[in-house]
């Protein structure tokens, strides 16, 4: 670990991380909270009020006739406006115009003869010269003090989706070797362009950079007719996994090697020259000395690749296909929203569903961030 | 459960056929250039040609992936941006002819151009200070994590985040945005962040630095780890404090990567179109380049010739990076 | 025991050998509202087993279901086992599969603007004179639908291209009826009782519409369906195939009238709930919210018929929640116009079963068992009206039966770059309180770059 100096002001170190870490988890908890609360309430009011008791204005529709019993010539009508929730009613009203005109306990007289009164506790009830089994069912409106409500049905949806399970396998099945074989690639490419000379070595390093601008929608349509024309030769299906590993090993190529190179060029060259003299192949200084001091960089790296791959839909529709069996996970959640795509609800629960594996996998690569296996005496040159 | 094999193995077949092919291909090399050759003179020329060989050995396969996936498209580009909307008929240079009269085009590149001035200075800098600072504190690693959480969640998911933070309702009416609840708490009135025109550039923009901020962190605190101990030793007993320490001493031994971290987070503003995409689509003269390409490549069945037309000059925009790269690259084997 | 019970259904209900893949909703030969002899004819004329179709359309989620039941039949009719997906950007992936060379077998799409564009590229297998006599004979205003489906192709001829199946109307106002009785309106039956309506309802304290034409990527059509709308109501339906087809330019009187018709709505800051200010941001699926709040927010919404998946859970349509046709000006002599949207199917990899899916559409099965459940509107005269499986969709039916003029939504058919663009950032514009003649100059200038 690098240590400072211990100074007076370690305090506000930690100050400082605990504000810049509230101000990147703000938004990200706006959303998790959101996927706790009920459909109908994300979009009404702000994800902060979920946390505490609020006041809110609900309708609610008495059954029409159900439960109804004949009081004295009377027909009655009881329940509670609440439904089994808990809460407290501070005013209610019959008419959309005046959702709040009495105050609970006392009585409302509506048209015809038909009284209505709602208590503090929700329980209300509503009578009548006629039977209530005519219509629509009275709406009663009602102004509530309502505790914090959340639920896990946002999730419920989500997790319970057919398919989802063989979809997380199709995802890992993509994003393992997507994040593997291009890392091989890539760590023996940046060598060669950090520690070997031979010529027009800067001009392939220019080449690197300029591909890393080059958009992937450009290149989906050409590849594709290369894929499809290639399978046709061949007679098997263009749209396999080994298709979609080479796509994101030949889009993730470019980062990976500028990555890499630039960290492996940073290594002491005292090491590398020390093994040549040794009698070492470039090979085994490869194998034996370099790939174990870039271990922080590959895991960098490897994080990254890896994430793209998981959240990436566009590249797997293209290249493996929105049929059931070869879904990904990404386009398994896209597809649980409606054809018009608003359900906040499933929106933020499946972020929170598709962000579970990458957080793990930079969890556990975290470890191997820290410096290579000869850390501390080998920089320094 | 047998996909789950089926899995494995092709898992399995994919990562050990690379590994075979560096492994196996070497071994090839040294059998026919061995290095202990009975005399020394064919021994060096042996090592002489193998070295001259090696380097493509190891470059092989990411030539033949670059070519394939990035260069061959990036010909095809060239090809079809010369060509009408079908990719048919030849057009001469009619397209660009085209681009630089269309007011959409000047939109993107002006706007571009302040996400290139603002985006990846402001991420680097966050990302520099969130890795300094986390470096020194025992819960470092779960306040990366947080940090870094940003990256790790799709763009959908980034979307509806930042629509709960910008959301607009009416002055009077509640707020479910974030932003403007905060305003409207300390007296102001709500703004609709996203459709005012020019500033919303800024808010788009913060989007992209919080996710990128997480990239850069995770890239300089490896970097910073680097950085030997005794140095940072030295300048403790010379009595510097700590920022001096850190601006005058780790700063310029991480140059180096804060130029890659730099350089990789302009190519992606150059190449941002999702966020763009989801949160405006380029309205309230929000366009950039990428997703005027992508509107052009896709949109009603898509015109092949425009959209090729503004990738060629996304391309053409990296030309400057390339350029210093390469003096960089030069520099660096010359202080070898 | 759903699996035995699915057996039974299966032996006794399939005249061919065909496979029964998937669960069918109705028992066939059960309901008399639909037509079994049509399902059981085509069964006994195709035997495709082992053959299969895949099937790419824009339903997903719910709709998703919906279409799965209907290809349930097709496939225990026929034997073909059928792959449907979809995917969020259906459109850009058309694109790329059909480009690429590896499209779907069927494809299913909204957008007329995106078919032409495909059918040009010589991607799309016409149909037929045979299909085009179907259409014209067997759909309600026959010859509108065989105008719709049918494209030039890559030699410039025109042919039918694609089969429309699956209607939706967009000259909905909704809103809720006791609050209507609570205040005393009445539904109006013109556009200038709507308009008296409205100035009533701010007279009375409230407000009268909720117009959100937020949509992400997409913002602002819906204000194209309103201009549309009102296009239909101010200018004879020639005018609006002319402008549809940009034979008049955006920038005519018609086409800037319609514009200002609908800003009279939307930029009235006591018409619109949150004020003119927030038409643009308001998502247009949080719009609809505000009918059911309480007190209401907002009085009407002016929305296509798919919009009750965006109402509050529970909501009864009929009861919570109800629609009335947009009135036409008694003033002027247009009639009662609909604004409709809807899909087509077109064959984008023609063989066997292709075909045979096309022929499975001809049959009135194939209507009823997607009107019986929700969502699904059809001008095929020989399906069941009384298979419509709500009131609502039976409304929505009559009114579609009882309009003079039916007009496609003019944004779907025009150019994409228009249409799904050009037009959509304009009303934004004008949203934001640009005049419409400068919103009308930027789209033709637009249309113009594209010719």
């Amino acid at each position: 670990m690098v240590t400072g100096p211990k100074s007076s002001f370690g305090w506000v170190v930690h100050l400082s991380v605990v504000v810049f870490v509230a101000l990147w988890m703000l938004p990200t908890v706006g959303l998790l909270v959101s996927s706790f609360r009920d459909k109908d309430q994300i979009s009404v009011s702000g994800w902060w009020t979920a946390l505490s008791t609020s006041s809110q204005n609900l309708v609610f529709r008495a059954p029409a006739g159900d439960g109804e019993e004949v009081v004295n010539g009377r027909y009655v009508l009881k329940g509670s406006v609440l439904d089994g929730a808990s809460g407290q009613v501070s005013a209610f009203g019959f008419s959309s115009r005046e959702p709040a005109a009495f105050a609970p306990g006392t009585v409302a007289d509506l048209k015809d003869g038909v009284t209505l009164t709602v208590a503090g506790d929700g329980a209300f009830e509503l009578s009548g010269p006629a039977s209530f089994a005519e219509g629509r069912g009275q709406r009663i409106f009602y102004t509530a003090e309502v505790p914090p409500r959340f639920t896990l049905e946002n999730y419920r949806n989500v997790l319970t989706a057919s398919g989802l399970g063989r979809s997380f396998l199709n995802s890992m099945t993509v994003a393992i070797p997507s994040t593997v074989i291009p890392i091989l690639i890539a760590a023996f490419a940046a060598y060669a362009l950090a520690w070997m000379p031979f010529p027009g070595r800067s001009l392939m390093i220019a080449a690197v950079v300029g591909l890393l601008v080059v958009p992937l929608q450009m290149s989906l349509i050409p590849l594709l007719k290369i894929y499809n024309s290639v399978g046709q030769a061949l007679g098997f299906d263009p749209k396999s996994y080994i298709g979609i590993w080479l796509a994101h090993t030949g889009f993730g190529l470019p980062l990976a090697i500028y990555l890499l190179r630039n960290y492996m060029a940073g290594l002491p060259r005292e090491v590398m020259e020390s093994a040549r003299l040794d009698g070492a192949t470039d090979f085994q200084i490869f194998t034996r000395i370099v790939l174990p001091l870039s271990f922080p960089a590959l895991a960098s790296f490897a994080i990254f690749q890896f994430l793209w791959t998981w959240n990436d839909l566009l590249v797997a529709l293209v290249f493996l296909g929105p049929q059931d069996d070869k879904l990904v996970l990404t386009g398994r959640l896209v597809n649980l929203l409606g054809s018009r795509g608003g359900d906040w609800d499933i929106l933020a629960a499946s972020a929170f569903v598709s962000i579970a594996v990458p957080v793990l996998v930079f969890f556990a690569m975290q470890k191997f961030l820290v410096r290579g296996l000869l850390a501390g005496s080998v920089k320094g040159g | 459960m047998s996909q789950l094999w089926a899995a494995l193995a092709t898992i399995v077949i994919g990562i050990s056929g690379a590994a075979l092919y560096f492994w196996g291909s070497n071994l090839l090399l040294d059998r026919i250039y061995p290095a202990r050759a009975a005399d020394t003179a064919t021994a060096s020329r042996n090592i002489a040609r193998a070295a001259l060989i090696r380097p493509w050995l190891f470059l092989g396969p990411a030539i033949l992936a670059l070519t394939l996936y990035l260069v061959y498209p990036v010909i095809a580009s060239l090809w079809l941006s010369l060509h009408d909307r079908s990719g048919e008929n030849f057009v001469g240079l009619a397209n660009y002819r085209w681009l630089f009269g269309d007011a959409g085009f000047r939109e993107s590149m002006f706007n571009n151009f302040l996400w290139l001035l603002v985006v990846p200075a402001a991420s680097t800098f966050l990302g520099l200070i969130a890795a300094a600072l986390t470096d020194k504190i025992a819960w470092g690693n779960l306040a990366k994590s947080l940090i870094f959480m940003p990256m790790a969640i799709s763009f959908v998911g980034a979307a509806v985040i930042w629509k709960f933070v910008y959301d607009y309702r009416a002055e009077g009416s509640e707020q479910i945005g974030l932003l403007n609840a905060i305003v409207v708490a300390l007296g102001g009135t709500p703004e609709a962040w996203i459709a005012t025109p020019f500033w919303n550039n800024f808010f788009l923009m913060a989007i992209l630095v919080w996710i990128q901020t997480g990239f850069a962190m995770v890239i300089l605190s490896a970097a910073l780890r680097g950085i030997p101990e005794e140095t940072i030793e030295a300048a403790v007993l010379d009595g510097a404090s700590g920022l001096q320490i850190f601006f005058k001493i780790m700063v310029p031994q991480i140059w180096g990567t804060i130029a890659v971290v730099w350089t990789t987070i302009t190519i992606t503003v150059l190449k941002v179109f999702d966020i763009v995409l989801a949160m405006t689509n380029g309205q309230w003269n929000s366009q950039v380049l990428a997703n005027l390409m992508f509107d052009w490549m896709f949109r009603g069945g898509g015109d092949f010739g425009r959209g090729a037309t503004i990738a060629i000059v996304i391309m053409l925009l990296v030309v400057p990076i390339m350029v210093w790269n390469i003096r960089n690259a030069r520099k660096e084997m010359e202080g070898r | 025991m759903k699996s035995t019970l699915l057996a039974t259904v299966c032996a006794s209900a399939l005249v061919s050998g065909a496979v029964c893949a998937q669960d069918l909703k109705f028992a066939p030969g059960e309901d008399a509202r639909f037509n079994w002899a049509s399902y059981e004819d085509y069964a006994a004329k195709y035997n495709l087993d082992g053959q299969t179709l895949t099937v790419f359309g824009p339903w997903r989620g719910e709709d998703q279901a919906l279409v799965e039941s209907m290809l349930a039949y097709f496939t225990a009719a026929s034997g073909v086992t059928v792959k449907y997906s979809s995917s969020e950007n259906y459109e850009q992936q058309i694109v790329i599969d059909t480009q690429a060379g590896s499209p779907p077998d069927i494809a299913v799409l909204p957008q007329p603007g995106l078919i032409a564009d495909l059918a040009s590229k010589g991607l799309l297998t016409p149909l037929g004179d045979e299909t085009q006599g179907w259409l014209k004979d067997n759909y309600a205003a026959g010859d509108s639908w065989v105008s719709l489906g049918t494209y030039k192709g890559k030699d410039g001829a025109p042919a039918l291209y694609a089969f429309p199946y699956k209607i939706d109307v967009k000259s909905l106002v909704w809103y809720v009826p006791e609050n209507f009785e609570d205040a005393g309106y009445e539904v109006p039956q013109t556009m200038e009782e709507l308009k008296a309506l409205t100035e009533q309802i701010v007279a009375d304290g409230g407000t009268p519409w909720c117009i959100g034409l937020g949509s992400g990527g997409a913002t602002g059509w819906p204000a194209t369906d309103w201009v549309e709308d009102m296009m239909l109501r101010t200018a004879s339906p020639e005018t609006y195939d002319k402008w549809v087809s940009n034979e008049i330019p955006f920038t005519d009187p018609a086409v800037v009238g319609a514009i200002d018709e609908f800003g009279w709505f939307a930029r009235n800051d006591k018409f619109v709930d949150g004020g003119a200010a927030a038409v643009a941001t308001t998502d247009f699926r949080d719009s609809p919210k505000g009918l059911f709040a309480s007190p209401p927010k907002c009085y009407m919404h002016h929305q296509a018929s798919f919009i009750p998946s965006f109402f509050p859970e529970g909501t009864k349509l009929g009861v919570d929640a109800d629609f009335f046709y947009m009135p036409a000006y008694a003033g002027k002599d247009l009639g009662k116009p609909v604004l409709g949207a809807g899909t087509l199917a077109m064959i984008t990899k023609d063989g066997e079963a292709s075909r045979a899916f096309i022929e499975w559409l001809k049959t009135p099965i194939a209507h009823e068992v997607w009107m019986a459940q929700s969502g699904f509107l059809t001008p095929f005269k020989a399906a069941n009206p009384e298979a419509y499986g709500n009131g609502a969709l039976k409304k929505q039916g009559e009114i579609l039966l009882n309009s003079t003029t039916f007009r496609f939504d003019g944004s779907d058919l025009m150019p994409g770059k228009i249409g799904a663009g050009a037009f959509w950032t304009g009303m934004v514009d004008y949203a934001g309180g640009k005049s419409a003649a400068d919103v009308a100059a930027a789209v033709q200038a637009e249309w113009d770059a594209i010719k």
